[in-house]
């Protein structure tokens, strides 16, 4: 086993990859940028390289001070977490050429199934299910409006190169096509340097639900059962369960194996996830495969007991997986929700500042990985992310309870997040019966408001704190103001 | 004495009595009356018992006001007469559309326009971004541009003027 690793990403995920490198008894190296000088991840490691100033193109994105990193560092291995240079190639095939291992699969794979096309075109061939649409992407309008009759309207333009939404439209009809191409094809451009585009039918509000795998260098794969992630904004995940509360055994069955053909297909080593669409018919059709470990994999963890980012470590050192398909059996609920540096309360603006209050959530089945502390300042550069909460029960209802308890109980001030709208979409009816679709929040959430519940009471804690400042630790200060007719009043009364 | 407390969009007046004894008040939020005593627990912490219950709360002070926690929920809470006074100092971020302010901290990426270009409302004028989202600042109204007072790769904040527009065909106030 490697003695020590290069972690090249930062955040929560950067901490909870060191978590199971302490476990394992693996040193740890972070790497950090100006503004991450006093982040979580720098202090969780064993050594910290600094990288450069905050901007990502010259510290996270940066190969060759990455790199530079590692050799000063003697890493013997490099895990790139996810998102910077996750499913980068160019990143793979430069560890590779040191002879660091970079822990994830080979360049290639990531290059080929990042081509949307050619991964459609593989997974194709193997008998996996694709979205009826094109295998060959072109920049010509034209073809793309033949192409949008034969498949027929609605239509989904993505971009080759694409993900996260970027490139991507819905053409509804024949007129919306030319605009939307070129404005699709010029976006894929400037985000991914690669503007040519191809066409999907666009399903109506079917399910996102994807496959662990875990792949060795042996040939052997298998899966570890599926995560629905349908309820999403901006393309974005922002809450993710397993098991799915529609799969049918047999339609389990049939999605683990295609999963398990598709990672086959593909030459895949290491974890990786295979997305799929499920429609209201039952019908399932590949999406992509994500060449990383996923933001939600420590459901998959909390259900199947597998700590999947030591499993990556054991494969990356060439290691046969000690796993047959049979003895992976998933049990009870579990649920992820990812906790932003957002305001709910205005159009979500990230709210990029000072943490200054933390209080983590804890008890029975409750697990934060966490990015921030108290006295943070979580930094304008990067992805909102502050932590992953996820929970743990023996049935989805216990799960969905535990989670709007945790939540309950999540103290983060000094920052806007995203947990009052969360909370809100755990309690909501169409969450609790499992009508979890990927137009959710669009559907039922377009209109949200913040509980005001508890507003007086944080009226009187403003004021009491004023009070509490005004007396000081030593003596009371005149209170300000006028008298109230409160003063004369005999007794209280609610 | 009393507090103008806004949260979100919703103003109130919150009377308060305080007694002699040291760790009790009374407050008073429309037809509602609340005997409070509090104990503070620690810096951030209070202990507030109302009706023999005792609720923990969070205060933290920030910037734009105390972030308050109670049962579950974060409140940004906010003095709104101290807010008015800050306004007439210093703009505020989205109820005064007239100045080119980012609506949260960001990073200046690009600057659209130079100094003395004609400007449309609604033209762009500097691209900011935060946390990966890019955001366009507008021209609030037809005019030129008198200064631009930033930089790509700057730093910046609500409130701060980043360009200043001159109102076509009018003295500015």
């Amino acid at each position: 086993m490697f003695r020590k690793v290069l972690i090249a990403n930062r955040g929560e995920i950067a901490v909870r990859i060191m978590r199971t490198c302490r476990e394992m008894g693996i040193q740890t190296v972070a790497v950090y940028s100006e503004a991450d000088k006093a982040a979580p991840h720098v202090l969780e490691a064993h050594e910290a390289i600094f990288l450069g100033p905050s901007e990502p193109s010259r510290s996270y994105l940066n190969i060759d001070k990455l790199i530079a990193a590692a050799k000063q560092s003697g890493a013997e291995a490099v895990h790139p977490g996810y998102g910077f240079l996750a499913e980068n190639p160019a990143f793979a095939e430069a560890c590779e050429a040191t002879g660091i291992p970079f822990i994830g699969p080979t360049a290639k794979v990531i290059r080929d199934l990042g081509n949307k096309t050619l991964a459609r075109r593989i997974m194709k061939s193997a008998g996996v299910p694709v979205i009826p649409g094109m295998v060959e992407a072109t920049t010509d309008p034209d073809a793309l409006q033949k192409e949008a009759e034969r498949i027929g309207y609605p239509v989904l333009v993505k971009a080759v190169a694409g993900g996260g939404g970027k490139g991507m439209r819905i053409i509804s009809s024949p007129d919306e096509m030319k605009e939307a191409c070129l404005s699709a094809s010029s976006e894929a451009q400037k985000a991914f340097g690669e503007g040519s585009l191809y066409l999907e039918k666009c399903l109506g509000a079917p399910r996102h639900v994807e496959f662990q795998i875990l792949a060795d260098h042996q040939g052997h794969v298998v899966h570890l059962f599926e995560r629905e992630c349908s309820i999403q904004r901006r393309h974005q995940k922002i809450i993710e369960e397993t098991p799915s509360p529609v799969l049918t055994p047999s339609l389990r069955e049939a999605m683990g194996k295609a999963a398990v053909s598709a990672a086959k297909a593909s030459g895949y080593v290491n974890a990786g996830t295979v997305e799929f669409l499920l429609d209201p018919s039952g019908s399932f059709y590949f999406l992509e495969v994500n060449t990383r470990l996923q933001v939600e994999h420590p459901i998959t963890e909390m259900t199947t007991g597998f700590d999947l980012v030591k499993q990556q470590m054991e494969i990356a050192a060439g290691n046969p997986l000690k796993l047959e398909q049979e003895q992976i059996i998933p049990k009870g609920h579990a649920m992820e929700c990812r906790i932003y540096a957002e305001d709910p309360e205005a159009r979500f603006l990230p709210s990029p500042g000072r943490v200054l209050v933390h209080q983590e959530p804890s008890g029975p089945g409750v697990r934060n990985d966490c990015g921030i502390y108290a006295g943070f300042e979580v930094p304008v550069e990067y992805d909102p992310i502050l932590s992953k909460l996820i929970v743990a029960a023996g049935t989805r209802e216990e799960a969905r309870r535990r989670m709007i308890r945790a939540l309950e109980d999540y103290v983060i001030l000094g920052i806007r997040t995203t947990i009052p709208f969360l909370i809100d979409i755990f309690k909501s009816p169409a969450f609790e019966e499992g009508k979890t679709h990927t137009d959710f929040i669009e559907r039922h959430f377009q209109d949200w408001h913040p509980n005001m519940d508890s507003a007086d009471l944080a009226r009187i804690a403003y004021i009491v704190d004023e009070l509490a400042v005004s007396r000081g630790p030593t003596k009371q200060v005149t209170a300000r103001g006028w008298p109230t007719p409160w003063e004369t009043l005999g007794h209280w009364r609610l | 004495m009393k507090y103008r407390l806004k949260i979100g969009e919703s103003t109130a007046e919150v009377a308060v009595n305080t007694s002699d004894e040291k760790d009790n008040a009374l407050f008073a939020i429309g037809d509602k009356a609340y005997p409070i005593r509090f104990t503070p627990a620690s810096e951030n912490c209070y202990h507030l018992t109302l009706d023999g219950k005792t609720t923990r709360v969070y205060v933290a002070r920030g910037e734009e006001g105390k972030f308050i926690f109670v049962k579950g929920c974060a409140y940004l809470v906010q003095d709104a007469d101290e807010r008015a006074i800050q306004k007439t100092r210093r703009s505020g971020m989205d109820e005064t559309p007239g100045e080119v302010t980012p609506p949260m901290p960001a990073v200046v990426v690009r600057i659209l326009i130079r100094e003395g270009d004609p400007v449309k409302r609604g033209q762009g004028l500097v691209v900011v971004t935060a946390m990966k989202m890019e955001t366009t600042l507008v021209a609030p109204w037809n005019g030129t541009v008198k200064a631009i007072n930033t930089a790509e790769g700057a730093k910046v904040a609500p409130g701060d003027i980043l360009v200043e527009i001159e109102k076509e065909g009018k003295d500015h106030e």
